[in-house]
């Protein structure tokens, strides 16, 4: 091909690859960028759906109020309790259900399969069902629990209970959607390094341990950090299971920036709100980032 | 053979614990079934019934609530929303895996952050700006919506795979005479279907579990299953036996679908994982 085919080649290249993107870029600009832009924009307003006619700029008012709200320690303090106990539970056990799916035996990729079901069931499928699993009468947990003669409590109703149970039900998708990705990683690591390890003494666990954690460090990063954001945006196990009560014991900030824009209308409160949330979910996944790196 | 035996041990206590597993799994399936087909009295008997007398009286109450007209919602909307996805993502996610063009490193920076954050960021102001336009209560709308979260997952997935095939094929097919749009649909992309009609599946059953955009932007005329399913838990009492036959509903077109299309969900879910 002489050097004029060439540069009209790749010029057309360029102009196929742009043609490709583009829309898509636009589209998310449409949907994801200006909207963004407008929580930032609406946080400085008394925007109100009710007086939508009459909003003003209010400076950082909205920032002034939520740091004096009563009600936003305690919300705050539920988001992190949720974010880092469904994290942590849904690792772990996510963990060790990926190391029995490992091996290779006959029936596994069913197995496998039927594990994806409850990631793929819709969530307030899934917020129905326990609300009904935690019912104090006819529930089937209290039920199960007054078979072998423990306490009865009422989950729902009860400060102390409510967000155990959102983590108990969170469970149920969370630690099959850990164990498909760290699945993932599992499969990925060197056989030879771990038979090397073996046959040189090692036992099984300090094989886990020395060889196989340190492999799949990249891919258990990425699983607390989709855990950690999912988490934070996680909503009808919690509107429909508890609906953020009793009081405020379960409401978390996305569900609180729904009630206090949507419910309340005071839709530029909500979206300061929605930034403290922007803020403490960059913090989060950056310091567990670094922490990450500092690790390794 | 001490240590055969010691692995065949192994095998079934495996097996035991991802049965266990299973059996934890299936309890609510099983309550959505059981539930269903119960009559209302037995369904919220103290203490809780297992098996009681049979009824189809639920899902004839579904009729009589229209809850029907939300399911066929539900499929306009997944339907929708999967081609107009795909349409946007599946070339965007080849131009990712396939070289450099202005704005690429934007969109791939935007594509992550939009991932981190929560859907009520984006979906309150466009409730605003859907108010203002006209677009609330409308399919269009709710389109353009479900694709907050659902185009960057697209273009992201579809990336993945067309990094997979090796570039010499279009190479061959450029010297051939091909332009690089004959390059993308002759080659690429039927290389990719695998992996697209994965991509299809996820985004598909996405839509269809989607419920707290259609909480916010869908009306009367739009309303999807998983908002009408909600209609059945009143302020006082809840309707579990019609709730458990609409949860029903809902559950088993995904299950179908799910152990149908089974092999490329897996690495679908998480293909981006490994990949980084």
């Amino acid at each position: 091909m002489n050097r004029g085919g060439l540069l009209l080649t790749r010029l057309a290249d360029r102009h196929f690859l742009v043609l490709a993107a583009w829309p898509s870029l636009v589209a998310m600009l449409l949907v994801t960028a200006i909207p963004f832009a407008a929580t930032l924009g609406l946080s400085l307003t008394d925007y109100d759906l009710v007086r939508s006619a009459t909003w003003q700029f209010i400076g950082v008012e909205n920032f002034v109020e939520m740091l004096h709200d009563p009600q936003t320690p305690r919300i705050v303090f539920n988001t992190l309790y949720l974010v880092v106990g469904t994290t942590a539970i849904d690792t772990l056990v996510g963990l060790g259900l990926a190391v029995l799916m490992e091996g290779g035996f006959r029936g596994l990729r069913l197995i496998r399969t039927l594990y994806l079901l409850p990631i793929m069931t819709a969530p307030i499928v899934v917020a129905l069902c326990w609300r009904a699993m935690f019912n104090n009468d006819a529930g089937w947990i209290n039920y199960g629990l007054s078979l072998v003669h423990l306490p009865q409590p009422i989950w729902l109703g009860n400060p102390l209970l409510a967000m155990p149970a959102v983590i108990i039900s969170d469970m149920w998708t969370g630690v099959p959607f850990q164990a498909v990705l760290l699945l993932a990683g599992l499969l990925g690591v060197s056989v030879e390094l771990k038979e090397a390890a073996q046959s040189d003494g090692a036992s099984r666990w300090q094989v886990f341990w020395y060889v196989t954690l340190p492999s799949i460090r990249p891919v258990l990063v990425i699983a607390l950090i989709l855990k950690f954001i999912d988490s934070f945006r996680k909503f009808e196990g919690i509107q429909l299971l508890t609906t953020g009560g009793p009081g405020i014991a379960s409401t978390t900030l996305n569900l609180h920036i729904y009630v206090t824009g949507l419910t309340y209308d005071r839709v530029g409160y909500a979206a300061a709100f929605g930034v403290l949330m922007i803020a403490l979910i960059a913090a989060t996944v950056g310091l567990l980032y670094a922490a990450m790196r500092r690790l390794a | 053979m001490k240590r055969f035996r010691r692995r065949r041990g192994d095998l079934i206590v495996r097996l035991g614990l991802l049965v266990f597993g299973l059996c934890v799994i299936a309890i609510p399936y099983m309550w959505i079934v059981l539930t269903a087909i119960k009559r209302p009295v037995d369904a919220a008997a103290v203490p809780p019934l297992l098996l009681s007398p049979t009824t189809f009286n639920n899902f004839v109450k579904l009729v009589d609530d229209n809850y029907f007209k939300s399911l066929l919602n539900s499929v306009i909307i997944a339907g929708l929303t999967t081609a107009s996805t795909l349409v946007l993502g599946v070339p965007a996610g080849y131009a990712f895996a396939r070289g450099r063009f202005p704005g690429r490193a934007f969109l791939g920076g935007w594509l992550l952050f939009s991932r981190m954050v929560p859907p009520v960021i984006f979906i309150i102001p466009l409730f605003l700006f859907f108010h203002d336009l006209g677009l609330i209560d409308s399919f269009g709308g709710l389109m353009l919506a479900y694709m907050t979260g659902l185009l960057p997952f697209a273009i992201w997935m579809s990336a993945s795979y067309f990094a997979d095939i090796p570039l010499d094929i279009e190479d061959a097919a450029r010297v051939d005479g091909c332009t690089r749009y004959q390059a993308f649909v002759l080659t690429a992309l039927p290389l990719a279907l695998p992996g697209i009609v994965t991509v299809a599946n996820l985004i598909a059953i996405a839509a269809w579990g989607e419920y707290f955009v259609p909480l916010i932007l869908a009306g009367p005329n739009t309303t999807p299953a998983t908002v009408g399913v909600v209609n059945f838990v009143g302020y006082d009492a809840i309707n579990w036996g019609a709730m458990a036959a609409a949860a029903l509903t809902l559950v088993v077109p995904v299950f179908l679908l799910t152990v149908a299309a089974q092999r490329g969900l897996l690495r679908g879910l998480t293909a981006g994982a490994v990949k980084g």
